[in-house]
């Protein structure tokens, strides 16, 4: 400034010194400090250093123009004037332009810096803000952001409900506010929304003391759609990361439960192997020795009577089968559903198990005039003689296995209870899992591990539930709650 | 930040709401009431100019008062002060340095703190200070030289008391109305609405208008041009200032500092 001062004083001497009046040759070294000011201060600069040249020179032209009127030296000296002028301001104009050019550029440069980092959202707006502040060259600046139904803010606190920010986040139309208020120069507001897709995802505000030209709010509109923009991306990069880290998440898992499957099967195929040539082999034998051997009469009933019992047994795996089948194929187990008394069934299903085994003291109790159910009978008494046959499978021998009904604010509820060792907490809700069996239990009692389950799809078919509870060490409660005959669901009602 | 935590209101008040319509009823009926009465020769001349004066620049302090929210009675005084001065300065010799009263009524309502709007009691930055007298020194050299160069217009310096009491007019009434109004009061208005160069245009042609029509300036071409030149200068100049240094002080130094250059002109 100084500089460009002192050279128009000297051209002004070196002006006078040659004495020429408005035609002195050294008047044209006024272009070198006109045009160094707008270089450095741009128009501004180069249209004020020309006024200056204009008015230092004023004297020289204008007594020549008073003493002789407009002589040929007198024109040249305004025709100085004019060229000074705009070279003054024409050089200025394109300086600034470049500058406004080579700023918008730097700001996107920037941008891309701040954003080019994956980081949550609030982390990249408040680099983004620090970003910007040191290159906009405003008293304040704030960048909000959606996050979802949240607003993450960088250079604020919060946005109060009704102010710019929130007034341009719900238009998506960028608004400029002459004077925020106080006194001295006004302090002018410009908030631009930052655009992605159509919408506003965000808000960028800033504020100066000062003027905000329309060509600074053009390009900050710019700044925000690039911003708008980068945010987006950035935000699709984070979240189709976060899928892939949740597929890759959920694959992992479907293949741990397929292994487990797989393994479960494997274990089942071997189980039901053995538990299928247990009765088969009792019946081939049994039935070789029947054919082969003349046997006395009582030996024959007994050869009968186990023959009857591992056929009967067959029979049952198989229709666990047949049901686990159609379970998995999405389908319901078959039924035909009457009206049926409860007691009678489980008292006609506990004297078959104390018929059959010795080991365990089977108990019944039921309720006097429980609700009559509508159900398959040959359905609940596999229920019952899969629960019982599992009460007594796992508790010790000579214990008791308690089955009871009673009424019940859903319809009738029938309770297996046994006083074994129990079922770990953590195997609690699989244990209606096909194939799965409670791990310390699996040497324990023979089994395949789709009992359970068939007992579940069987009582869901009837528009039932059933739940267990379990103590270690104290034993085992499976409760099977029935709906009674009139509020049978109709789903159930159709079966 | 008032963009996030504060409500946006559009603000709709006219750029000339607070206006004393009835003080300045009342000073351009006295005004006509004068002229009517020295053309009908019943007062003397010097009522017709004492009444200008004090309407003239009253016109201009009040409103300027008004608009920073000072109450009427404060306006009532100023005006009266500057009646006051008018007429000392009318009749008694160095009565112009009654024009100091005003001055000092309009430092006591800055001092505490009434005309903060108009740029007046608020700190005043050195630089500003410095800029304000490089710039009224500026003008005034530029204004001597090619006044002296062109015009044929010597100074005189010799009639000191007329440019001391010239001086006191400038600095209570002259400059201090034009500032307060110009400056303080339309171009800060102004600038809360529009740009700085739309409100710094605004403030300097109607600064230069009111010089323009002033009957004290003398109406030959090169004079009128010349203070249209120097004015308007001078006007975008302190409106530049008082954008700059948020304070009025610096606009009021190279004012005073141009026109008591322009008092030492044969012209002034």
């Amino acid at each position: 400034m100084s500089i460009v001062v002192a050279a128009l004083v000297a051209v002004t001497v070196l002006v006078a010194l040659e004495g020429a009046g408005p035609a002195a040759l050294s008047r044209h070294l006024y272009l070198a400090p006109v045009i160094v000011a707008a270089l450095h201060f741009g128009a501004p600069g180069g249209a004020l250093a020309a006024a200056a040249a204009v008015l230092l020179s004023a004297p020289f032209v204008l007594p020549e123009i008073e003493r002789a009127g407009l002589t040929t030296e007198a024109i040249e000296g305004l025709v100085t004037f004019g060229v000074v002028v705009l070279v003054g301001v024409l050089s200025g104009v394109l300086r600034a332009r470049a500058g406004r050019h080579r700023r918008r550029y730097e700001l996107l440069v920037t941008i891309q810096r701040a954003l080019a980092d994956e980081a949550a959202l609030d982390v990249a707006l408040g680099r983004l803000r620090a970003a910007l502040a040191s290159r906009l060259r405003v008293d304040a600046v704030a960048i909000v952001g959606r996050d979802g139904e949240r607003l993450v803010v960088a250079g604020g606190d919060r946005v109060a409900e009704g102010s710019l920010a929130a007034r341009v986040l719900e238009s998506g139309e960028a608004i400029f506010v002459g004077d925020t208020g106080g006194d001295g120069r006004a302090r002018r507001a410009f908030a631009t929304p930052l655009m992605s897709g159509g919408h506003a995802v965000g808000v960028l505000a800033v504020e100066r003391k000062g003027e905000i030209s329309l060509t600074e709010r053009a390009t900050l509109e710019a700044v925000g759609a690039h911003v708008g923009i980068a945010l987006e991306n950035a935000r699709l990069v984070s979240r189709q990361r976060r899928f892939a880290d949740e597929l890759a998440q959920r694959v992992a898992e479907a293949r741990r439960e397929l292994e487990e499957l797989d393994r479960a099967k494997s274990a089942f195929v071997a189980i039901a192997s053995h538990e299928l040539r247990t009765p088969l082999t009792a019946l081939q034998g049994f039935s070789e020795i029947l054919a082969v051997r003349r046997l006395p009469p009582e030996e024959v009933a007994r050869l009968a009577s186990v023959m009857r019992r591992e056929a009967k047994r067959l029979g049952r795996i198989v229709s666990d089968l047949l049901d686990l089948s159609r379970i998995e194929r999405g389908l319901e187990p078959a039924l035909c559903r009457i009206p049926v008394k409860i007691d009678a069934v489980i008292q006609a299903t506990a004297e078959i198990f104390r018929q059959g085994s010795a080991t365990h003291l089977i108990m019944t109790e039921c309720e006097p005039a429980l609700p009559i159910v509508e159900a398959d009978p040959d359905a609940l008494e596999r229920v019952l003689t899969n629960l019982i046959s599992n009460a007594i499978k796992y508790s010790p021998t000579g214990s008791t296995v308690c089955v009871g009904a009673r009424a019940a604010a859903e319809g009738v509820a029938i309770e297996v209870a046994d006083a074994g060792r129990g079922i770990p907490a953590e195997s609690l809700s699989r244990v209606f899992e096909p194939y799965y069996r409670v791990p310390d239990a699996a040497g324990a009692a023979r089994g395949t591990g789709i009992g359970l389950a068939v007992v579940k799809a069987l009582v869901e078919a009837h528009g039932g539930t059933v739940h267990v509870e379990s103590a270690p060490a104290l034993g085992t409660c499976v409760t099977v709650v029935l709906p009674p005959a009139a509020s049978l669901t109709p789903r159930a009602a159709r079966v | 930040m008032w963009s996030l935590d504060q409500p946006y209101i559009l603000r709709a008040e006219p750029l000339l709401a607070g206006t004393p319509l009835a003080l300045l009823a009342v000073l351009a009926v006295g005004a006509g009431a004068s002229a009517v009465l020295v053309g009908l020769q019943v007062a003397p001349p010097l009522v017709l100019q004492i009444a200008g004066v004090t309407a003239g620049h009253g016109a201009l302090l009040v409103t300027a008062l008004a608009w920073s929210g000072v109450r009427s009675s404060s306006c009532v005084v100023a005006v009266a002060l500057l009646a006051l001065a008018a007429t000392a300065a009318a009749v008694v010799p160095l009565g112009a340095g009654a024009y100091l009263l005003p001055a000092f009524w309009v430092l006591w309502l800055a001092v505490r703190g009434r005309l903060a709007a108009l740029g007046l009691g608020t700190p005043i930055p050195p630089q500003g200070l410095i800029a304000g007298a490089l710039v009224g020194a500026g003008l005034s050299a530029h204004l001597l030289l090619s006044a002296s160069r062109t015009l044929g217009v010597e100074t005189r310096i010799d009639h000191v008391p007329d440019v001391l009491a010239a001086m006191a007019y400038d600095v209570g009434a002259n400059v201090l109305a034009a500032e307060c109004f110009f400056r303080g009061a339309l171009f800060q208005r102004s600038q809360r609405r529009w740009s700085f160069a739309a409100a710094a245009a605004v403030a300097t042609v109607a600064y230069v208008a009111r010089y323009v029509v002033d009957p004290l300036l003398p109406k030959t071409v090169e004079l009128v041009i010349g203070a249209v030149f120097y004015l308007a200068l001078l006007g975008v100049i302190n409106c530049w200032l008082v954008w700059r240094y948020e304070s009025q002080v610096p606009g009021l130094v190279s004012a005073l500092v141009f026109f008591a250059a322009y008092r030492t002109l044969g012209a002034g």
